[in-house]
């Protein structure tokens, strides 16, 4: 969660405040879209929350741990195992099958190439990859490219997911399955899961779905505006 | 992590090749460049490398070097016999003459005239005949490749007839003697004969040259023989070392083969520097996903420099193997190169220059890495 987050970007005149106080929660158990208008702050937000920006001003807290407060090996541990990440562009690396792909963030916390790749191959099997552990990115469909990307994501079994238009590059029927994958499988009673999006056709999956613009968090809709904001 | 960063690199043959090309070529070029460098000016000590059983070379005090030595008196040579260490001493002459065969076909050679009673001094290595058939009249011995160069295809044989200077030589001997730096052909004879075949002013004698006594040390031999005399002396080692440095003194080699070289070495540098700073362009975003997973920019230091060294390690091995390649292929016995190797040491500098030029080579994208920022996965 933040409190009063403040952001800005360049110097003098070309000096942009992104952020401007932003008042942000995220529960554990639940899946939060973040959604607004592109420029609105969304994912310089969700940077600071990955520990991957600093903020200008304002708390951070996640879990418990003040990311702004961490240096050297202890941010990057927290990256290591708080943080699960899901992109638009899937972020596969091509030199790596799919099983290397996901077993990357347990290759980076020390566990064994064999290990790693067994538990992968798990996880991708759950995920309906399993006949698909020793294809290279270029010879997966866009779809199961994101799937691969949910399972390096998962793997490492961190507290915090967060998903960068997760299905901004896939067809309505490969969006809807990508989500309903995070949906039963990311959202557990530890793990929040916060999901940047423009994407409307996928809001009913969300458990809460909070609104910025112009830097700041607007209004967050629960699950019993959730209708009546897809009328609108 | 270090398996991440192989599969990266040979995941992409294209830039991959690009990279050994750039190192290969570079490496290949300073090495063969490198030994032909020492093998040629190496030539010019060939005429001390190759005397047999030779320890002290005395020589007038303004003598240079082995292939142009200033004359010296006869009685110098029994001067230097009366030294304390001196077993025994032995006169040899250097003297340049043209040979002209009935076939009008002729060479400039350099005529190495050794002591007509002791032979002191002579290449032991014969292809045709023996040293003793220079005792024979009008014997010369001469190289294999001079033989090749008067009677082109015909099969290595004494009994050809030369003219030296309005005298009558016969070819009774084959050696397998090294070229000299100023004179491809190398001809033995008696000192008798190399005397009438160049004929010169009252002073001939080239070099006295020294057999210490057992257990005796030749660089102390040669500095008592300096002081009794006055004459120069040296060990073979540290005449071929006087030779070499006086040839790389004064003539221009060694700038116009240092310039090959480093343009080898910046060839090496621009191509692989831009290789490799484009590979790692192109690979930012996977390894600002690493960075976003938790991998510390120094781990990702070690993972670029891993790359760096593979792809040195085996650019330098294909550019070594073709550089020894050429040098075996040149390396024959009737080749003008003959006597051109690859020496260790220049596989080992060339492999430090291979290394410096791979870490130049990756400092753009150390920088680029280095300072990546993790954020930009986010952006598409």
């Amino acid at each position: 969660m933040t409190r009063g987050v403040i952001k800005s970007f360049g110097t003098g005149d070309t000096r942009a405040q992104v952020l401007r106080g932003v008042e942000f929660d995220a529960q554990a158990g639940e899946m939060t879209f973040l959604v607004g208008p592109s420029g609105c702050g969304k994912t310089t937000l969700i940077s600071i929350l990955s520990a991957m920006l600093t903020p200008d001003g304002g708390d951070v807290t996640v879990f418990g741990v003040e990311p702004v407060k961490l240096r050297g090996a202890k941010l990057t541990d927290f990256r290591m195992r708080t943080v699960g990440f899901v992109f638009q562009q899937f972020n596969l690396m091509p030199a790596l099958d799919a099983a290397e792909n996901a077993a990357v963030p347990l290759i980076v916390q020390g566990v064994g190439a064999g290990r790693a790749r067994k538990q992968a191959a798990a996880l991708l099997d759950r995920l309906g990859l399993g006949a698909h552990l020793d294809k290279y990115p270029a010879q997966l469909s866009a779809g199961q490219q994101q799937r691969v990307a949910i399972a390096r994501a998962l793997i490492h079994e961190p507290r915090l997911v967060v998903c960068d238009e997760p299905t901004a590059s896939l067809d309505a029927t490969s969006g809807r399955a990508v989500m309903e994958i995070l949906k039963s499988i990311a959202v557990q009673k530890n793990r929040a899961v916060i999901v940047v999006t423009h994407d409307n056709r996928i809001y009913s999956f969300a458990d809460r779905i909070t609104f910025m613009a112009d830097g700041r968090v607007v209004r967050t809709a629960l699950p019993a505006s959730l209708q009546e904001y897809e009328v609108a | 992590m270090l398996g991440i960063a192989l599969k990266m690199l040979f995941g992409d043959p294209v830039k991959l090749a690009g990279l050994l090309l750039g190192i290969a070529f570079s490496t290949l070029l300073m090495a063969q460049q490198g030994g032909f460098f020492i093998g040629l000016i190496s030539r010019s000590a060939n005429i001390v490398m190759e005397a047999q059983d030779v320890d002290v070379w005395v020589m007038d005090p303004k003598t240079e070097t082995a292939e142009a030595p200033t004359p010296m008196r006869d009685v110098e040579l029994y001067r230097v016999r009366g030294v304390e260490g001196v077993a025994s001493a032995a006169p040899f002459v250097q003297a340049t003459a043209t040979l002209r065969t009935a076939e009008r076909r002729s060479a400039t050679a350099g005529f190495l005239g050794i002591d007509d009673g002791t032979l002191l001094g002579i290449n032991p290595r014969f292809v045709v005949g023996t040293p003793e058939d220079l005792r024979r009249p009008d014997a010369i011995a001469i190289d294999q490749l001079g033989f090749a160069r008067l009677w082109p295809g015909e099969p290595l044989k004494p009994g050809k007839v030369l003219e030296v200077n309005d005298r009558r030589a016969v070819v009774v001997a084959i050696t397998e003697a090294l070229p000299g730096f100023a004179v491809p052909v190398v001809v033995y004879t008696r000192l008798s004969q190399a005397l009438a075949y160049a004929p010169g002013g009252r002073n001939r004698l080239s070099f006295v040259l020294v057999q210490t006594a057992p257990g005796a040390d030749p660089a102390e031999v040669a500095r008592r023989i300096s002081s009794q005399t006055g004459l120069q002396a040296h060990t073979s080692r540290a005449l071929q070392r006087k030779t070499i440095d006086y040839v790389i003194a004064n003539t221009g080699i060694a700038p116009s083969f240092g310039v090959v070289i480093a343009l080898g070495a910046v060839v090496g540098v621009l191509v692989t520097g831009l290789t490799f700073t484009l590979f790692v362009n192109d690979n930012l975003r996977q390894f600002a996903v690493l960075k976003a997973v938790g991998v510390s920019g120094w781990r990702i230091l070690g993972m670029v420099m891993t790359q760096a060294i593979v792809v040195a390690f085996i650019g330098y091995a294909f550019g070594l193997w073709g550089a020894s390649a050429f040098f075996d292929a040149v390396d024959r016995p009737l080749s003008d190169l003959k006597g051109f190797w690859l020496p260790w040491q220049v596989a080992a500098l060339v492999a430090g220059a291979t290394v410096a030029i791979v870490l130049l080579a990756s400092v753009t994208a150390i920088r680029r890495v280095l300072a990546l920022d993790p954020a930009v996965v986010f952006r598409s």
